[in-house]
């Protein structure tokens, strides 16, 4: 494959007009800011963040759902932020994408067979007879089956929901997914049952997944890289393992360190370590210095004024923080 | 609980459909076949025999010109037919298109359309009507030109509005990602979906213009003597009215029956083409057998709340009922922390409902004691049950975004309690308020508590929601699944204030969440709860070192932190089962891997201070799964 | 709240502009020539110029719409083309009739509706809730001058308890004008208290599933309180986003029903102004109409605003 990325972003803008009736003015919402990664062919990014820290819209720039303000995607060979979301099918084709809620991303008036068939009527010709055993085949691969053809969405649970959304997407082998929180509505039991299939599939088809998600456990079992948004920056990223076990930004560690544990003599342990908090409350955007300032404990002066570079990280990747800076001062001497 | 479909429901809706249908297909036949049907010539004069009363000549009399009312009537009504259809497809033709093309469009297009719209809008109906009559002159097929093109702006409004929201929906997102084009979205995708508005606007159409076409031949803009119909017909009589009353009856009541008629039917189109109501499942196997409460216990001295044996039943939408909780047996002591663990429709939340006695219209306690603080409560009226609320039991739910009034102050909303539970005046209440909001860590809480829900953020809303649920220090409080809809970050917050208002109010807790994390990391003890029914309790420590029955280990090894391997991961096979859908004997039997025959009886709890609901909990080891 | 006011006035601009342009075009759009229906067949060619030039229409019409608007504001709607008559003098006096008609039918909509939509919600599929749907299904079908005959027929001409024609103004006799606006309310008020039950038995029904009416509940205020400041609050929302849609109909209504009771209101006025031809008559009771409804559209926007803290601006 080489060491060319099969999808690179650079220094990418993703900005909202909030427009209200009234106001000749219109406010700029920046929900993506500078935003650089990259994916391998094959390979799983998983990008983690919390409400509002802009991993959907970072998404939905790549699937060419939402303008980009400024910087570069480009998806091998092609410059999509050039396109301004009107991307050619021959680009559309190696894209596809897996959304959060199963309940709204399947068409209520259209059978299964309809939705799983669409993207073939769109990008090929293929015969009705080649287009149903194709079809068929999706389906049996997500574990569903022919049976199951001309039944809607309604009648169908979450979990099996999401597989026929899985197949629909994968109906055109493209090279890379983009899952976008693809099990959060599911209950714990249904959740593995797609994480596992998708796996699965990634490794018969060597697709590349841009995982979006909140829960960095989750991420971390099928991710290669993984990247934590905050505030529409990316503040850390790094091989999945490391970014999991050595987090390096304090916005990482705090995200682990909230997911209680399922040993409660060691979550006593931890929890006895803080302190109630007050509510979070200061303003989202910090409009100088470091995003994280407001809700960082280990604040430094400097933060307040300097928005920090992202630092290389001891055991791989960055993190954009003063704190790794000043670990390892002489990284280059070493 | 959206299953089976409506029997009741949809008899009566049959009720009403049938005989709608059938007076509007006699319409249909008479109108089409006037010429035979009608006894005389409605434009023949007569005036020796005007305004006669009904006889076996005239069955329903004369009008003043001697003209023979039962063929009017029948003539009227062919031209009521033509007219409203024509009108109708006129609006239809010139909105639908429109709407969708400025929906899907917007930008310049839409706004200009839409302020020509609410201009004609703004014009009261029968005067743009006029007005079109005046530039176009009077005459039937002028006068539905001019409703045709008031009424084309409803359709282009729900056009454009059904466009609208559709091109939120997901799942034209995802057309997008396919590489769809705008037009294949918009037909293909969108205009399936515009269906059933329109068809239930299309009725409300011809309803409307029936009524509006009487209305405009009634004041001489419409049909034009001596031509029949029945707004003309009403206009006579009301002319004559001194003279010969019952004129006015039969055209008015061919109006009212024949637009009732239509709208009934649109009322009956609206309940059954509505999205999502199809979904059924057919009455399937007998209802799962449950075991009535074998052992009987009393409440400790130390119990805040004692349930013993609860069954709770629903209705489902044929009139039945059916189980949603069975057997439901446990305590929590003074200052515990009780943890209800669980799937979604494992009847957690109803738990928690059927202590505050709100299930709700839908369902009842059928068995079982709830007892709250010495005090049974199965058997208290509404009365009663309110004193208690808020007072010795509160209760904070899911989503805190939608658990306060929208439309009044969060200050307004505590201080409400206060005034109404603890009869303090206007000003304590809402001082008290003020402290309440700033012990549950907002800051700047006198300012806070004058802004509206909307104007929070979820974690600030949910400790809003957590003070005004302390405001009156309960004993007990519910907390149902008080942190999922919270970032994580927030959860923990959230937990940490949990544990420390207990340890200044000294209130128990019941801890109701779908994540087991959640609850090792705030309870003391927790029940697992599968299908409706408990299938294990102990202490948290012990549960979490030593599942032991197999739907908690389960549970325990597919949470996302449980290991940091990678795939496959552990899973459950299969999913929960809808109540009606229980297997008889244990069940989650169907998606076990210990299962045997003899899982297939029914399984009791076994234990006293930690219990399980498994035959074979002692033989098997289900091992610390972590 | 003044900010609203505000807001709403210049977003009226565009609307008001609009109306003005289509009420003025009806000239250009009407057949035939006014000036032949005035001056009659034996008219001469001067005769035409000295009328075609009385009524303004010499000049290039976009110059006539400016003119038309200049005069129009300042209250000038010019004069009759049949009778010489100011407009403005013949709609003011018509006026008062029809909105006292369309005002007591309002109320009565809004009392009626509120009280049968209440009590079907909260007694969902009883025998109240059955009969108030039924009632406003059949509301909707009644056309409201069949409904003012009925009345007339038992009320006016058996009874004889109200006139069963005519209308005394309430600075003549406040108990006559209650006595006269009676009959004609009620025909022209049934189909919108039917619309509005029906709004408000559904609005009521949606809030009450929502999560922080079991909120309330669970913090143990009682059902009435719950029911009357909890839930009327937010079901009122959007009641009162279709009032001014409700009251635009009752206005419109108000010039049938008038016929019935031959009432001498708007409705007469503009009937025989559109059987004449009569351009100014029918350009002045359009655009005070309009009027008149963007003033009920401010009011019922106050009330939308006071209701619903979302709907104001930050």
């Amino acid at each position: 494959m080489g060491d060319k990325p099969l999808i690179e972003i650079n220094d990418l803008w993703v900005t909202y007009w909030a427009r209200s009736a009234f106001q000749l003015r219109s406010k700029p919402f920046h929900a993506v800011k500078g935003v650089s990664l990259s994916i391998k062919a094959g390979q799983t990014l998983g990008i983690v963040g919390e409400s509002g820290s802009g991993k959907s819209s970072l998404a939905n720039a790549v699937l060419g759902l939402v303008p980009v303000e400024s910087g570069t995607i480009r998806f091998d060979q092609h410059e999509l932020s050039a396109m301004k979301t009107r991307y050619p099918a021959a680009v559309r084709k190696q894209i596809q994408a897996v959304f959060q809620d199963p309940f709204s991303s399947l068409n209520p008036s259209m059978t299964v067979e309809d939705i799983i068939s669409e993207p073939l009527r769109v990008h090929t010709k293929m015969s009705n007879d080649q287009r149903r055993k194709l079809v068929i085949e999706l389906l049996e691969l997500v574990s569903l089956s022919k049976d199951h053809l001309k039944r809607h969405p309604h009648e169908f649970s979450g979990g099996q929901r999401q597989r026929i959304a899985i197949a629909s997407a994968l109906a055109l082998q493209p090279k890379l997914l983009v899952l976008d929180e693809p099990v959060s509505a599911l209950d714990v039991s249904t959740q593995n049952q797609i994480i596992n299939l998708l796996y699965e599939r990634r490794d018969a088809l060597g697709i590349a997944y841009m995982l979006i998600a909140h829960d960095l456990a989750l991420v971390h079992h099928i991710s290669d890289r993984i990247a934590v948004m905050y505030l529409g920056h990316i503040v850390e990223e790094g091989p999945a393992d490391r970014v999991y076990k050595n987090p390096a930004h304090p916005y990482t560690k705090a995200l682990l360190d909230a997911v209680p544990l399922l040993d409660p003599a060691k979550q006593r342990a931890r929890r006895a370590a803080r302190k109630a908090q007050p509510a979070y409350d200061t303003p989202r955007d910090a409009q100088v210095g470091c995003p994280y300032k407001n809700r960082c404990p280990q604040v430094l002066p400097k933060c307040q004024t300097q928005a920090p570079a992202p630092f290389p990280v001891k055991g791989g990747g960055v993190a954009s923080c003063f704190l790794v800076a000043d670990a390892q001062p002489t990284s280059e001497a070493l | 609980m959206k299953t089976a479909t409506n029997k009741t429901h949809n008899a009566s809706m049959l009720a009403v459909a049938i005989p709608a249908s059938t007076i509007l297909i006699l319409l249909v036949i008479v109108s089409i076949g006037a010429e035979w049907i009608a006894p005389y010539d409605p434009l023949k004069q007569s005036l020796r025999e005007a305004l006669q009363s009904p006889s076996p000549a005239h069955w329903l009399g004369t009008d003043n010109l001697g003209r023979d009312v039962l063929s009017r009537l029948i003539f009227g009504g062919r031209i009521a037919l033509i007219s409203s259809l024509e009108a109708t497809l006129i609006a239809v033709v010139l909105g639908v298109p429109l709407g969708l093309f400025i929906g899907y469009r917007g930008g310049w297009w839409d706004w200009a359309v839409m302020r020509l719209v609410e201009a004609v809008v703004s014009i009261p109906g029968i005067m743009v009507a006029i007005v079109i009559i005046a530039i176009l002159g009077p005459g039937l097929h002028r006068a539905m030109i001019a409703l045709g093109i008031l009424y084309s702006t409803a359709f282009l409004r729900l056009a454009r509005s059904v466009v609208l929201a559709e091109r939120e929906e997901v799942y034209v997102k995802a057309a997008r990602v396919i590489g769809a084009s705008s037009n294949r979205i918009l037909l293909r995708h969108i205009l399936p979906n515009i269906a059933p508005p329109l068809i239930i606007q299309v009725t409300l159409t011809i309803g409307a213009v029936l009524l509006a076409e009487a209305g405009l031949s009634f004041v001489g803009l419409g049909v034009q003597p001596p031509g029949a119909s029945w707004g003309t017909m009403l206009n006579t009589a009301a002319t004559y009215m001194a003279l010969n009353a019952f004129l006015a009856v039969p055209p008015g009541l061919a109006i009212v029956i024949t637009v009732l008629s239509v709208n009934l039917l649109g009322d009956v189109l609206r309940d059954s083409v509505g999205r999502g109501i199809a979904i059924s499942v057919k009455p399937t196997t007998p209802t799962a057998k449950f075991a009535e409460s074998t052992t009987t216990s009393q409440p400790k001295a130390d119990d805040i709340l004692h349930i013993q044996g609860l069954q709770v039943v629903v209705n489902s939408k044929d009139g039945s009922e059916f189980p949603v909780i069975t057997d439901l047996s446990f305590s929590i002591k003074k200052g515990e922390t009780l943890g209800l663990v669980g799937e979604s429709g494992c009847g957690k939340t109803i738990t928690g409902l059927s202590i505050l006695g709100l299930i709700g219209t839908g369902g009842r306690v059928t068995h079982g004691t709830i007892n709250l603080n010495n005090t049974e409560l199965t058997s208290f009226s509404t009365q009663q049950m309110e004193q208690i609320r808020g007072d010795e039991v509160a209760m904070v739910f899911q989503d805190p975004t939608t658990s306060l009034n929208p439309a009044f102050t969060v200050g307004d909303q505590i201080a409400e309690v206060l005034r109404v539970k603890q009869g303090m005046t206007k000003k304590q209440a809402w001082a008290r308020a003020v402290e309440l909001i700033d012990r549950v860590g907002i800051t700047r809480p006198a300012e806070r508590a004058k802004a509206y829900p909307h104007e929070l953020s979820g974690g600030m809303a949910q400790r809003i929601a957590i003070a005004r649920a302390l405001s009156c220090n309960p004993k007990l409080l519910i907390a149902d699944e008080p942190t999922t809809a919270l970032d994580v970050t927030i959860q923990q917050e959230i937990l940490d204030l949990f544990r420390d208002l207990q340890d200044e109010f000294g209130m128990a807790i019941l801890f109701v969440t779908h994540d087991l994390a959640v609850a090792a990391d705030i309870c003391d003890r927790v029940c697992v709860m599968y299908a409706g029914e408990l299938v294990e309790m102990a202490n948290v420590d012990e549960l979490f070192a030593a599942p032991r029955h197999p739907y908690t280990a389960g549970l325990l090894s597919a949470m996302p932190h449980a290991s940091d391997r990678k795939p496959p991961l552990p899973t459950i096979k299969g999913t929960v089962p809808v109540p009606k859908l229980w297997p008889t004997g244990c069940r989650f039997s169907e998606r076990c891997d210990y299962s045997q025959k003899a899982c297939e009886q029914l399984i009791t709890l076994t234990g006293t201070t930690s219990q399980v609901r498994c035959i074979r909990a002692n033989e098997i080891n289900m091992g610390a799964s972590i | 709240m003044l900010r609203l006011i505000g807001q709403r006035l210049i977003s009226l601009i565009p609307l008001l502009f609009i109306v003005s342009v289509l009420t003025f075009s009806f000239t250009a759009l009407l057949p035939g020539d006014p000036v032949d229906l005035i001056i009659g067949d034996e008219g001469t060619a001067e005769q035409y110029e000295m009328v075609r030039e009385r009524l303004g229409m010499n000049v290039p019409i976009v110059t006539r719409y400016f003119q038309w608007l200049g005069r129009a504001a300042q209250g000038d709607l010019g004069t009759s083309f049949f009778n010489s008559v100011p407009v403005m003098d013949a709609v003011m006096q018509r006026l008062p009739v029809t909105i006292s008609l369309t005002a007591v039918s309002a109320l009565i909509a809004v009392i009626v509706g509120m009280a049968a939509g209440i009590a079907a919600a909260l007694n969902p599929r009883s025998w109240i809730d059955r009969l108030a749907t039924f009632g406003a299904t059949l509301g909707q079908a009644i056309p409201n001058f069949w409904f003012g005959i009925l009345l007339v027929a038992f009320f006016a001409v058996s009874l004889r308890w109200f006139p069963a024609t005519g209308f005394t103004p309430i600075s003549t006799s406040p108990w006559e004008w209650l006595r006269s606006v009676t009959l004609p309310a009620l025909a022209l008020g049934l189909s919108s208290s039917a619309a509005i039950a029906r709004q408000v038995r559904s609005a009521m029904v949606g809030v009450l599933q929502q999560d922080y009416i079991r909120a309330a509940r669970a913090q143990g205020l009682s059902r009435r309180r719950v029911v009357f400041k909890h839930v009327l609050k937010n079901a009122l929302i959007p009641v009162v986003a279709v009032l001014s849609f409700q009251i635009t109909i009752l206005l419109g209504g108000a010039l049938i029903v008038e016929q019935v009771f031959a009432i001498n209101g708007l409705g007469s006025l503009a009937i025989s102004a559109v059987r004449q031809q009569d351009i100014p008559m029918i350009q002045g009771i359009v655009l005070v109409s309009v009027f008149i409804v963007v003033a009920i559209q401010l009011t019922t926007d106050m009330i939308y605003g006071f209701l619903n803290p979302k709907a104001r601006p930050s």
